[in-house]
């Protein structure tokens, strides 16, 4: 019997319900290739966040016609919130039981087409406003929880469910480099992701940001560095879209709070504080996120360490097969930025030279050089050599030696204050780096000055500085650093 | 319901009652083993001799030339691994078709990782082998030569008794796997040069797990199985006498009554293949004459097999699909990809293979359950436009 179709199978393939295609549909999602030989399509109008109408068509095995149709009367009528919850397991229940080995791809099948109806119905709503979107504040125990198939933002959810909370979770199409990016069905992180917020019973939704992250990440990252900045990626990320469609997909469910796997802490102000893993702080790269989307966001995992959120995982059961931590750049998986950039800008040759001007030699092009490097600049010297500046514009390399390296003084732009200016006491030029007490002032182009109280080594433009409170626990603001002098 | 009605032949024939009677006496408890000495041993050898007159009978041969075993995929791997195995260290390359049973198209890239070479013929968009590529790859360290005599999927009919000729004159040993042929297409392996020939028992109204491998007398091979020598030392083991028996009655009946199978086969084919004509977008694939007698094989745009075979078992009407659905994604037939069909196309495909016992009447209900299950399932595809 194991490997023949139950009655209810072969039911829904003679007879299948809410087949077709709705015309003026809220969202339309397709999973599969005719190459793989299964193509599955759902409709879905949606109206007040319920799902009125569902239709679906596929070609495909028997498996996947029964299962379109037992997902698309499961489905229709149901709250959004209760549809994006329904996992393989509810739909393997409402079709008699597992299917025959190596079936199962069907249930994946349908879920992904159905899911991506979902998405394109909040993407439609999005439209173009999605990165200006600012809302309602916090107040009740409902929340977004961003989910990247990694274990930080699975225990997060879980976390926050445990808590009492109302979770239902989001992952972001970001890029087209994901994990097993194939032709059919999503990437495997999408897929992986959903299978996690299914096992926890959450809801799941997907929202497709290429295009925004594309245009405020990707585009600003190859851009910086053909300009001989050095940027943080993460930061424009934190700055533009993340917590902007989490907040997005938060009103439009009615949910109060959004929230992410980052180790950090929201304390009064509200401001970032450090968390209790100080060796995991990620305030260096939050602190571009806008002050009024930043009081309705919870980090549960500032109260934990890394090690305990490994433990729950493993407690409660929660799949952590993928855990794409440790990745600089989640666009560039392989680690190779040069590479990338060269792949998009052309490499234009220049000069090597000292602070005087004398050059010492050639290089293949700007983007290969960032502040404070010490490899790969191919010009012998007794002492070691630096890069102390990039001119992109004469395409000159300056070098020198250790000394020159030093910076008193940084002027920062594009600032974003929690706190009164007047509390930052310290500032931090480096993901891993220490805070340095500082003074601050603000100059007339409307940016601000940093006075180093002690000299800091290669401190590139491009980069973030942020400042602390006299304790080093709580940011008072941060910017981008414009320029650094001695 | 009314009883299903198969029209699956090419995957199995039913059981002719006249076969399964001649099985029945050796199924018994007085029973023997063909090697005994002994009376019991002596009727069952008798039995066995018996029926391998009749399949001698069925090809032209003569009977020293049979071999038993247990069904047309044994049969295609005792010729080719044992005329790759019996071929000098010098003969180290092969020739085969692309559109061969897997019995025999897996047994040759076995061979491949053998550090055998295979040069791997293909065919044209009716599924047809050239013969003058054939020829031209043939070579002096050639081992063996393999063409199906009709290709079990698309039914196609291989210019065999050309080929065999082609081989025959150098001295080149030819196998053929006549699975699907015999009984249909008149075999006469004493017109025709091949060296081996694979047969089948359940594709002839005879039992499964039992075929047989002609082995022209002269022809040197190396068994695959090793033990007390039966079959001339080239399939050692206990033969299975009473599936032999019923081989032997299947291989006399379609002997004399091919002329009638093929006439009523070929009438209700045609009557399939004029309904299917009434049909859009449904394309029959395959040469459309040099074609097996029961075979109709059809893409239909837009419908994947699969969910058209179990719907169409809904309604009592069993027949083959052409690709497989598993958790890797579909599997496209190697067959049909070496036709040239699109692999988009290849999961579109179904096999419907009449017998001698259909009817008129099965046919005609048949017809209506087909236009009734491919209509809704284009209905609900996305891939039809219609």
């Amino acid at each position: 019997m194991s490997d023949r179709y139950r009655p209810q199978v072969v039911d829904h393939l003679v007879r299948p319900r809410n087949t077709g295609e709705i015309s003026d549909a809220s969202g339309r999602g397709e999973s599969g290739d005719a190459a793989c030989g299964d193509v599955a399509c759902f409709t879905v109008g949606i109206s007040d966040n319920v799902l009125e109408n569902v239709r679906y068509k596929v070609y495909g095995c028997a498996a996947c016609i029964a299962a379109g149709s037992a997902l698309a009367e499961l489905v229709e009528g149901k709250h959004l919130l209760d549809a994006a919850r329904v996992s393989k397991a509810c739909l393997e229940d409402a079709l008699g039981g597992p299917l025959p080995a190596g079936k199962e791809h069907a249930l994946t099948l349908v879920l992904d087409a159905l899911h991506k109806a979902f998405e394109d119905h909040w993407n439609r709503k999005a439209g173009d406003v999605l990165d200006a979107h600012r809302e309602r504040g916090a107040g009740g125990r409902s929340v977004v929880a961003a989910m990247s198939g990694g274990v930080d933002s699975a225990v997060t959810a879980l976390l926050l469910k445990e808590a009492g909370y109302d979770v239902a979770t989001v992952t972001f199409r970001l890029h087209d480099g994901e994990r097993g990016s194939r032709s059919c069905c999503s990437p495997d992180t999408v897929l992986f992701a959903r299978d996690t917020a299914h096992r926890m019973g959450l809801p799941h939704f997907t929202l497709n940001l290429k295009e925004l992250f594309h245009r405020r990440v990707m585009q600003d990252f190859v851009g910086s560095y053909s300009e001989g900045k050095t940027p943080n990626p993460c930061v424009a990320c934190n700055a533009h879209v993340k917590f902007h469609a989490s907040s997005f997909l938060a009103d439009e469910i009615g949910f109060h709070h959004v929230a992410t796997g980052h180790y950090a802490r929201v304390d009064e102000g509200p401001t970032l504080a450090r968390p209790v893993d100080e060796s995991k702080d990620q305030t260096y790269v939050l602190w571009p996120v806008p002050q009024d989307l930043l009081s309705r966001t919870i980090f549960p995992l500032g109260e934990y360490r890394k090690t305990d959120v490994r433990a729950i995982a493993e407690e409660r059961g929660l799949a952590v097969a993928y855990t794409p931590e440790s990745q600089d750049i989640c666009f560039i998986p392989d680690g190779d930025y040069r590479g990338f950039i060269r792949k998009k800008v052309a490499a234009s040759p220049g000069d090597v030279v000292d602070d005087e001007g004398r050059v010492l030699g050639r290089h293949a092009g700007v983007v290969d050089f960032t502040v404070g490097q010490r490899r790969g600049i191919g010009v012998s010297a007794p002492t070691p050599l630096y890069v102390s500046e990039v001119r992109p514009r004469s395409g000159q390399v300056v070098v020198g030696c250790r000394q020159d390296l030093e910076v008193r003084e940084v002027r920062v732009r594009d600032l974003n204050w929690f706190l009164d200016p007047d509390q930052a006491a310290c500032v931090q030029v480096r993901y891993n780096g220490s805070p340095v007490p500082c003074t601050v002032e603000e100059s007339a182009d409307g940016g601000w000055v940093a006075y180093l109280d002690e000299p800091v080594l290669g401190v590139a433009p491009g980069q973030s500085a942020v400042f602390y409170t006299g304790d080093g626990e709580r940011v008072v603001g941060g910017g981008i650093v414009a320029r650094s002098s001695s | 319901m009314t009883e299903p009605v198969y029209l699956d032949n090419a995957a199995t024939t039913p059981l002719d009652p006249r076969v399964l009677e001649s099985m029945l006496g050796h199924l018994g408890s007085r029973r023997g083993n063909p090697s005994s000495l002994h009376a019991f041993g002596g009727s069952a050898r008798e039995a066995v001799e018996e029926a391998r007159d009749s399949v001698a009978f069925l090809i032209g041969a003569s009977p020293g030339e049979i071999v038993f075993t247990s069904g047309g995929t044994e049969s295609d791997g005792l010729a080719v691994f044992g005329l790759a195995g019996s071929a000098g260290t010098e003969k180290r390359h092969a020739v085969v078709s692309c559109v061969e049973h897997a019995a025999v198209r897996e047994a040759a890239r076995r061979l491949e990782f053998e550090d055998f070479e295979v040069s791997w013929i293909g065919v044209d968009a009716d599924g047809l082998v050239d013969p003058d590529e054939f020829d031209a790859s043939l070579r002096p360290d050639t081992a063996l030569a393999a063409v199906v005599w009709a290709n079990n999927e698309v039914g196609t009919i291989e210019p065999v008794p050309e080929l065999a000729e082609i081989c025959a004159a150098k001295d080149i040993p030819f196998h053929a796997d006549a699975v699907q042929a015999a009984g249909r297409v008149p075999i006469d392996v004493s017109q025709t040069p091949v060296s081996t020939l694979a047969l089948s028992g359940h594709k002839l109204y005879g039992p499964q797990g039992v075929g047989a491998l002609y082995v022209r007398e002269g022809v040197s091979l190396e068994p695959i199985i090793y033990g007390g020598g039966q079959e001339r030392g080239l399939r050692s083991g206990t033969q299975n006498v009473a599936g032999i028996a019923g081989l032997g009655t299947a291989a006399r009946l379609a002997r004399e009554e091919m002329d009638d199978h093929v006439a009523h086969e070929r009438a209700l084919r045609d009557r399939v293949m004029a309904g299917i004509g009434a049909l859009p977008d449904v394309f029959v694939n395959g040469h459309q004459e040099r074609r097996l007698s029961n075979n109709v094989h059809l893409t239909i745009s837009g419908v994947e097999a699969e969910s058209l075979v179990l719907f169409l078992d809904s309604l009592g009407y069993a027949i083959g699909s052409g690709s497989a659905c598993s958790s890797g994604g579909h599997k496209a037939s190697p067959v049909l990809l070496a036709m040239g069909l699109p692999e988009r196309e290849a999961f579109s495909v179904v096999r419907i293979t009449v017998g001698k016992d259909n009817t008129e009447e099965e046919v005609d209900g048949f017809m209506g359950a087909f236009s009734t299950a491919v209509a809704q399932l284009r209905d609900i595809s996305p891939l039809y436009a219609g």
